[in-house]
């Protein structure tokens, strides 16, 4: 079975090196002020159009027939019952007789009819024998002695042991030792697009308006499983609704889609549904960790031994960083993947970390608490050394400034009454850094710009990030720039993921701009007397650096080009972007010790944001991933029945993601450190909340939660053991 | 069934099987697709209209024959004459989307609160949006688009919105 296809941690440099001849300007009109999604009037008028919302000629509704059962043999397949439905004009078998099915939701068949409606009908219709399998249903299962063997190479793969330092001596220097174990639970994407596409074949060229974060990776996934040549395909985003890591493929269904689309000769509309995308479409695996940690009188990490496990379902990995951020001289860490029978992993919102983080903050204050010390204190004691992309020594205080964290009382919050209130905070840290884009600009004579890039916007503002980095390069208002991307057809640029695409795509949008700038520059050059070298585009005008006047507008410079447009390609270079960033979070939540519900009322966060390109998409990113964090930390649970191995919450019903009046405003401090170039800011501000609401909640209530998610039931049964006798 | 239901002040007269969905209506039958399905089961609020002017429905729970002989309001009648909704201007000026997914039903209901509430506090804002999810962006800015939207709708010149 594949690997989830993470998208890797970037390793660049962590300042950029400057790159004289495109460097980004020093006194810029647009970049790093508040400026407003350029796509922003065609969401709010339903102008804009998702994959789900394309409507073709003769368009046909598809259906996937998926796996009940999270481990089953095919005996056979029927689908002669659904051909004779009525609307039906495609059905295929996904899988041979024979084939074992790994895990619920898996692909059987599909069929295509002339409404969603019939196609559903048509689906039920599709006689599927079974010969239902013992499933794996849990890592404690998966790992029993005398569970079945389902995976061919074991259910369990162990990895090598990492150890650094001598454990022994550092044990031996500890004053105190927390031994614990700690766990987080699998996370769904929950993009609330769900994935799927629409196929549209003419002859044989596929069209596939996908939701995905990658329009070229989707092309070659196509072409490459269905055996036609790349250059055959076409795949078009221009609108998505998220993807957070699980969308940069055409996946089973859209290989499905493209084969009902070829067999009905019409064009197929597949999209899944709330339960399918639980199912099959992605997680974030989960993680535990049984550890023992030492720490010295004087508050120093000793050591650190751990042994892991998590499971990314069906054949997928489960790894995580551990430990994270601070520095345990001696360690020692023992990882395993345990496979059940489940929907695979996929990369998800910094893949990892939220995991890593967690396990360690948490430990972190245990630890600080044996030596009583304030969690910053503690912290800051053990940090790695500043560096551009680790720079907590500086964010903690401001951190604690900005969130009054000097008012901490220590755990447990001695006030009386059932509502206790508490602080936690935490740290993060993620790669990112850009590489390989590529645009194509045009300027045409009557003074229109063109850029295009055949990148994607999954919401995050790229699109808006094209327009400014064009504008501000050719001194052009932003609306004079005409962005084209989402398309295939555009010059290549990876996938939106790995905090990897304002990193990738603005340096290639300013190469690109400066070269065709300069292109421009060379025509006008001549007629105003004035080497191109001394010109400089700016408020609409190209003129001579030291005196204004003396240029013309744009729209008279372009008419100069006559017939023939300016037309360039340029690409990512090194020098304008950087990896790694830093950023420090804190909570304050209230406890309700009588019903065990926590509600976080204030959440700030420090983030190194690099050189900012639009304040408010940078700021609005930091906070919506903020959000991502509470949902994991109090929310969010794939739940399996431990029998039959099947989702019991496969919907927004009872897999629960917050609304509105369920998180507080959070507050983003962006740091903004122009001299590293742009950098990521999509996965970071993911990874701290959920620690740092842990530690408030133990901040509060004078119990410490361990597991993820942190319910009511966790909280009530943590206080009860309390009271029975203490929590360890 | 033949069913004729008035969406944006167009009158839609369809054929529809009983258990046609309001959402699957507007979309399919009067190929409105600005009305998203993100959950199919109430919990998202992608996919609310608002029915006679007064309310706030989610339009995958409930059966486009319940609506015949009603008016609907969706996401592409609340421009009227080709300039944006307070609301439409408020949750562009404020940056108050991400991908956009769900805005049409944040939008739609925002427009049945400040009909019943037209100086919400925050704390109303976030109850009466509480049926809407969003997974992008952490919800300040859509607070604060509803109340430039309410600022804006209590004006004197606005109250003929
Ligand atoms: S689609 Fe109607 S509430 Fe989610
Ligand atoms: S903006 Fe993406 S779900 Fe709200």
């Amino acid at each position: 079975m594949a690997e989830a296809r993470q998208v890797p941690e970037v390793a660049a440099p962590a300042v950029a090196q400057g790159n004289a001849a495109y460097a980004w300007p020093t006194h810029p009109t647009y970049m790093g002020t508040d400026v407003q999604r350029i796509d922003g009037p065609d969401k709010v008028t339903g102008r804009a159009k998702y994959s789900y919302d394309i409507q073709r000629p003769n368009m046909l509704y598809g259906r996937i027939v998926r796996s009940p059962h999270p481990r089953a043999r095919v005996v056979a397949i029927d689908l002669t019952m659904a051909r004779q439905a009525p609307g039906v004009k495609a059905a295929l078998a996904v899988v041979e007789p024979n084939a074992i099915l790994m895990f619920q939701g898996e692909e059987v068949a599909a069929v295509a009819a002339a409404t969603e409606e019939q196609a559903r009908d048509a689906a039920r219709l599709v006689k599927v024998q079974y010969e239902v399998l013992p499933p794996l249903t849990s890592v404690e299962q998966a790992m029993s002695p005398d569970a079945p063997k389902v995976f061919p190479d074991g259910n369990v793969r162990e990895g090598a042991a990492e150890e650094t330092g001598d454990l022994a001596a550092g044990f031996k220097a500890a004053a105190h030792v927390v031994e614990q174990t700690y766990n987080t639970q699998v996370q769904t994407h929950v993009s609330l697009e769900t994935h799927g596409c629409v196929c549209e074949w003419d002859g044989d060229k596929l069209t596939a308006w996908v939701s995905t974060q990658a329009v070229h990776g989707t092309r070659e996934g196509f072409a490459q499983a269905l055996k036609i040549p790349q250059a055959n395909v076409r795949v078009i985003t221009q609108y998505m609704g998220g993807g957070f890591g699980s969308k940069f493929a055409p996946d089973a269904q859209g290989i499905i889609c493209a084969n009902l689309a070829k067999q009905a000769g019409a064009p197929v509309h597949l999209m899944l549904d709330r339960k399918e995308e639980h199912l099959a479409t992605g997680n974030r695996p989960s993680a535990y960790a049984k550890i023992r940690a030492g720490v010295s009188a004087d508050g120093m990490l000793t050591a650190f031994d751990a042994q892991t496990w998590g499971t990314g379902g069906a054949g997928v990995g489960a790894g995580f960083p551990l430990p994270y951020i601070y520095q345990f001289p001696n360690r020692r860490r023992q990882h395993k993947d345990v496979y059940i029978n489940a929907g695979g992993a996929r990369a998800m919102r910094a893949p990892g970390h939220p995991q890593g983080c967690f396990i360690t903050e948490v430990l972190m204050d245990e630890l600080a608490d044996l030596v009583k010390l304030d969690p910053v204190d503690f912290r800051m004691k053990n940090l790695p050394p500043d560096a551009p992309d680790a720079r907590w020594r500086a964010y903690f205080p401001i951190a604690a400034k900005l969130f009054g964290w000097d008012k901490r009382h220590p755990t447990g919050d001695a006030t009386p009454g059932p509502i206790k209130h508490g602080f936690g905070c935490s740290a993060n840290r993620w790669g990112g850094g850009g590489r390989g884009s590529h645009a194509h600009c045009e300027i045409l004579p009557d003074g229109g710009v063109i850029m295009r890039c055949g990148t994607q916007d999954i919401g995050t503002g790229t699109r808006t990030l094209v327009s400014i980095v064009t504008a501000e390069t050719l001194g052009l208002p932003i609306d004079a720039v005409n962005t084209e991307i989402g398309d295939s057809l555009y010059p290549f640029s990876g996938g939106s993921g790995g905090s990897t695409t304002a990193a990738s795509v603005t340096p290639a949008i300013r190469v690109t701009a400066v070269k065709a700038l300069d292109a421009l520059k060379a025509k006008v050059a001549p007629k105003l007397g004035v080497p191109p070298a001394d010109l400089v585009a700016s408020d609409g005008r190209l003129h001579a650096r030291n005196d204004r006047a003396k240029g013309m507008t744009w729209k008279e410079a372009c008419r100069t080009l006559g017939a023939e447009p300016i037309a360039v390609d340029g690409e990512w270079q090194p020098g304008l972007s950087a990896s790694g960033t830093s950023g420090v979070q804190m909570a304050e939540v209230e406890v309700d010790t009588e019903t065990g519900v926590s509600k976080v009322t204030r959440l700030v966060c420090v983030q190194d944001c690099g050189l900012i390109v639009d304040k408010l998409t940078a700021e609005s990113q930091v906070i919506g991933g903020v959000l991502f964090g509470v949902n994991y930390a109090l929310f969010e649970d794939r739940i399996l029945d431990r029998n039959t191995g099947q989702m019991v919450n496969p919907n927004m019903e009872w897999y629960l993601i917050g609304g509105p009046s369920d998180v507080p405003e959070i507050t983003a401090h962006l740091v903004d450190q122009p001299e590293r170039g742009v950098i990521g800011l999509g996965e970071p501000p993911a990874v701290a909340t959920a620690a740092a609401i842990a530690n408030a909640i133990a901040n509060a209530t004078g119990v410490r939660l361990r597991s993820l998610p942190m319910t009511p039931d966790k909280v009530l049964a943590a206080l009860e053991q309390q009271r029975a006798g203490g929590t360890r | 069934m033949k069913v004729t239901i008035t969406v944006n002040g167009t009158p839609y007269t369809r054929d529809v099987e009983p258990r046609t969905l309001l959402a699957y209506f507007l979309r399919e039958h009067c190929g409105l697709t600005g009305t998203h399905v993100g959950c199919d089961t109430s919990s998202c609020g992608c996919c609310v209209a608002v029915l006679d002017g007064q309310t706030a429905v989610k339009t995958c729970t409930m059966f486009a024959v319940q609506a015949d002989g009603h008016e609907i309001l969706t996401v592409e009648g609340l421009a009227a004459g080709g300039a944006l909704h307070p609301i439409q201007q408020a949750f562009s000026d404020q940056h108050g989307l991400h991908c956009g997914y769900c805005t049409p039903g944040m939008m739609l209901t925002t427009v049945a609160l400040l009909k019943h509430t037209p100086a919400p506090t925050e704390a109303q804002i976030r109850e009466g949006l509480a049926g809407n999810l969003c997974r992008c962006t952490g919800y300040n800015n859509i607070v604060k688009a509803v109340q430039q939207a309410a600022d804006v709708l209590r004006q004197p010149a606005a109250a003929t919105k």
